[in-house]
């Protein structure tokens, strides 16, 4: 019976061939290290606040009058609701963290490089739909936190050349942050999930175009393609069980470690808080901002910082693949790129005083310089490498590597001769 | 790559609460049943005059497994379900202190420092030298010492006030999260259950790989 169901379903839906080319045996290399595993972990944190978000959606009320009181309702009164709502906002905090050393990953093992910058590009796409979703969940609680925290990131948008006033008031849809704010944020903080989820398809799309990266970086032969199941399904369940002993002791031992004690608070527009501070995932490009000191300057910097990642592919100009692995000189870049990042962190989250402001604007230099200097570092690095001798498996890659262009060029001259 | 899992760990772990400049008083905070009642009853003698604490209705405290018929006296004619409102009215705590006396629900999770900081400003009240009261934690403060710690010099004396500051505390912890026990009990369940499936997808991992050559 169930063969007939699926051969009447296969005569008009390729359900068969697409579950065995794209689910169970799509080819993944089997040299995959456990930082592979951060995608499918993304995955599943995204449907884990897609799931709790239904549910608190449910107990939510979307008006300033009472959206404090009704988070205070779903975690007193609601069944679990204190369950739902510690996962959701721990699970913001997972969700970035998983994201960052995915595209730590990407960065360490050059996994951006031809041909996968389609890829690394959608993948800054989500990147961007995320931060925006978090931001837009963090109003909703209408906690001091949350009311100031919108309003001074909503304030940046002043600078937009001429029109900066009227952008202002038609985000906020008044003209301070306030009900029309708190609705429009629920609405698009609604929506924007399925925009992630549109996104991702097109990322995995992307990726079954390309395929896995891997850590040699040298293309595998077909012989050490392995099928995802049921090694890579296994692989991704036991990470997710190593994920989710973390995610679980924070959902239930220290839920509130990433809460900041001013959102317990309900916001109120007469009182700043001492010191306004994001979420920790945005700090290090929080602490972008502070460093310039002109406004303008300020908000172009911190949009460049989180969009510097998408050059990665025309900056590092290097012939020599597989990122940090083979490369001395680039694999310390990215390390001291970290360092960075945790610095500027810190200065992000400390309130401001003229030795923090210092450091961090060093570290936001640093911060660009970083990818600044790749093009040149990665050429000489290249060089050097080439002189000193590479292993000839990356000999082997780059060759084919070289030749592939040269037979695109070849192809594109004849076909344009033969138009003339 | 050893580092870098190193320095993210580092990352994550390193986001702790900013603590305000004063040193606050590290205190254990009980969470067994008479501590608690204890700390409700000064609340309702002493706090609750002016203090709203509007989450927190009758029945919650019932629920706990506090006293009914201690429940019934505080309440008075008020219905079960009648939220601890304060007996005097905004208007009045804002003539007589110039400002609102804050809702005490969420009190602990509303301070950097928690319960650390509560108690810490409850015992935290001293005479200056111009004989005026003054707080070390928070010097603005309009809340008189209502503990009257800043006037008890005897070592007994002070240990007492500081043992009701304890009980207060105490209270309003449970009152700011009342699902704490229960997450806290849930959670080793849950962390126990995830160590042994981790475990077992591990050795099936193990199994289904070792089929590779």
């Amino acid at each position: 019976m169930r063969s007939r169901i699926i051969k009447w379903i296969d005569h008009r839906f390729p359900l068969t061939s697409f579950v065995k080319h794209e689910l169970t045996g799509y080819p993944t290399p089997r040299n995959l290290s456990y930082w592979w595993n951060f995608g499918f972990l993304a995955g599943f944190v995204l449907i884990l606040q897609t799931a709790t978000g239904i549910f608190l959606a449910m107990h939510y009320k979307a008006d300033i009058a009472l959206s404090f009181d009704s988070i205070q309702h779903i975690m007193r009164d609601v069944n679990y609701g204190w369950l739902l709502r510690y996962m959701h906002a721990t699970g913001a905090s997972a969700f970035f963290l998983v994201i960052y050393i995915h595209m730590a990953r990407t960065m360490y093992y050059g996994s951006y490089r031809a041909p996968r910058e389609l890829l690394w590009w959608t993948g800054q796409g989500l990147l961007l739909l995320l931060m925006a979703t978090a931001f837009m969940g963090y109003l909703l609680p209408w906690g001091q936190m949350s009311f100031w925290g919108a309003t001074v990131i909503t304030d940046l948008f002043h600078v937009t050349p001429f029109i900066g006033d009227q952008v202002v008031i038609w985000l906020r849809g008044d003209y301070t942050v306030g009900d029309a704010t708190l609705t429009r944020f629920f609405a698009l903080h609604y929506l924007f999930l399925f925009l992630i989820i549109g996104a991702v398809v097109v990322h995995l799309v992307a990726l079954h175009k390309v395929k896995s990266s891997n850590p040699s970086g040298i293309n595998l032969a077909d012989k050490d393609n392995i099928p995802f199941h049921p090694y890579f399904t296994i692989k991704d369940l036991f990470g997710l069980g190593l994920f989710l002993i973390v995610y679980c002791y924070f959902v239930f031992f220290l839920p509130d470690s990433l809460m900041e004690p001013a959102n317990n608070i309900p916001a109120n527009p007469m009182k700043t808080p001492n010191h306004i501070v994001p979420e920790w995932y945005f700090l290090p490009f929080y602490a972008i901002l502070r460093s310039v000191p002109n406004m303008v300057g300020g908000v172009v910097a911190m949009g460049l910082s989180v969009m510097m990642f998408a050059f990665m592919p025309f900056l590092d100009r290097s012939r020599i693949p597989g990122g940090a692995h083979f490369r001395p000189v680039y694999r310390v870049q990215v390390y001291l790129f970290l360092l960075v990042m945790l610095v500027l962190g810190y200065v992000g989250y400390v309130p401001s005083t003229n030795q923090t402001v210092l450091i961090g604007q060093v570290a936001t230099l640093c911060y660009f310089g970083s990818f600044f200097f790749i093009p040149f570092i990665s050429k000489a690095e290249e060089r050097w490498l080439i002189k000193r001798g590479l292993p000839p498996e990356v000999k082997i890659q780059m060759e084919s590597e070289a030749l592939a262009i040269e037979n695109r060029k070849l192809k594109n001259h004849n076909r344009s001769s033969d138009k003339t | 790559m050893n580092k870098l899992l190193k320095i993210t760990m580092f990352c994550c772990f390193s986001v702790h609460a900013w603590a305000s400049d004063v040193t606050l008083e590290k205190i254990r905070i009980e969470t067994d049943i008479s501590a608690v009642e204890r700390g409700a009853e000064i609340m309702i003698n002493v706090c609750h005059s002016c203090h709203s604490m509007k989450y927190i209705k009758y029945r919650d405290l019932v629920a706990f497994g506090i006293d009914k018929q201690k429940v019934d006296v505080w309440r008075g004619n008020q219905s079960l379900d009648a939220s601890l409102l304060a007996q005097m009215s905004e208007s009045d705590t804002l003539q007589a202190f110039g400002k609102a006396p804050p809702d005490l629900s969420l009190m602990v999770k509303a301070r950097d420092g928690g319960a650390n900081y509560v108690y810490s400003y409850l015992v935290g009240y001293y005479i200056t030298p111009e004989g005026m009261q003054s707080n070390y934690v928070y010097p603005e403060t309009k809340m008189p010492d209502i503990l009257s710690i800043s006037n008890a010099t005897e070592g007994t004396q002070r240990a007492e006030i500081q043992r009701r500051a304890r009980d207060i505390v105490s209270f309003l912890s449970w009152a700011a999260d009342p699902h704490a026990a229960e997450r806290i009990r849930l959670g080793y369940y849950v962390i126990a259950y995830l160590l042994v499936l981790t475990t077992l997808l591990y050795l099936v991992k193990n199994q289904i790989w070792s089929r590779l050559k």
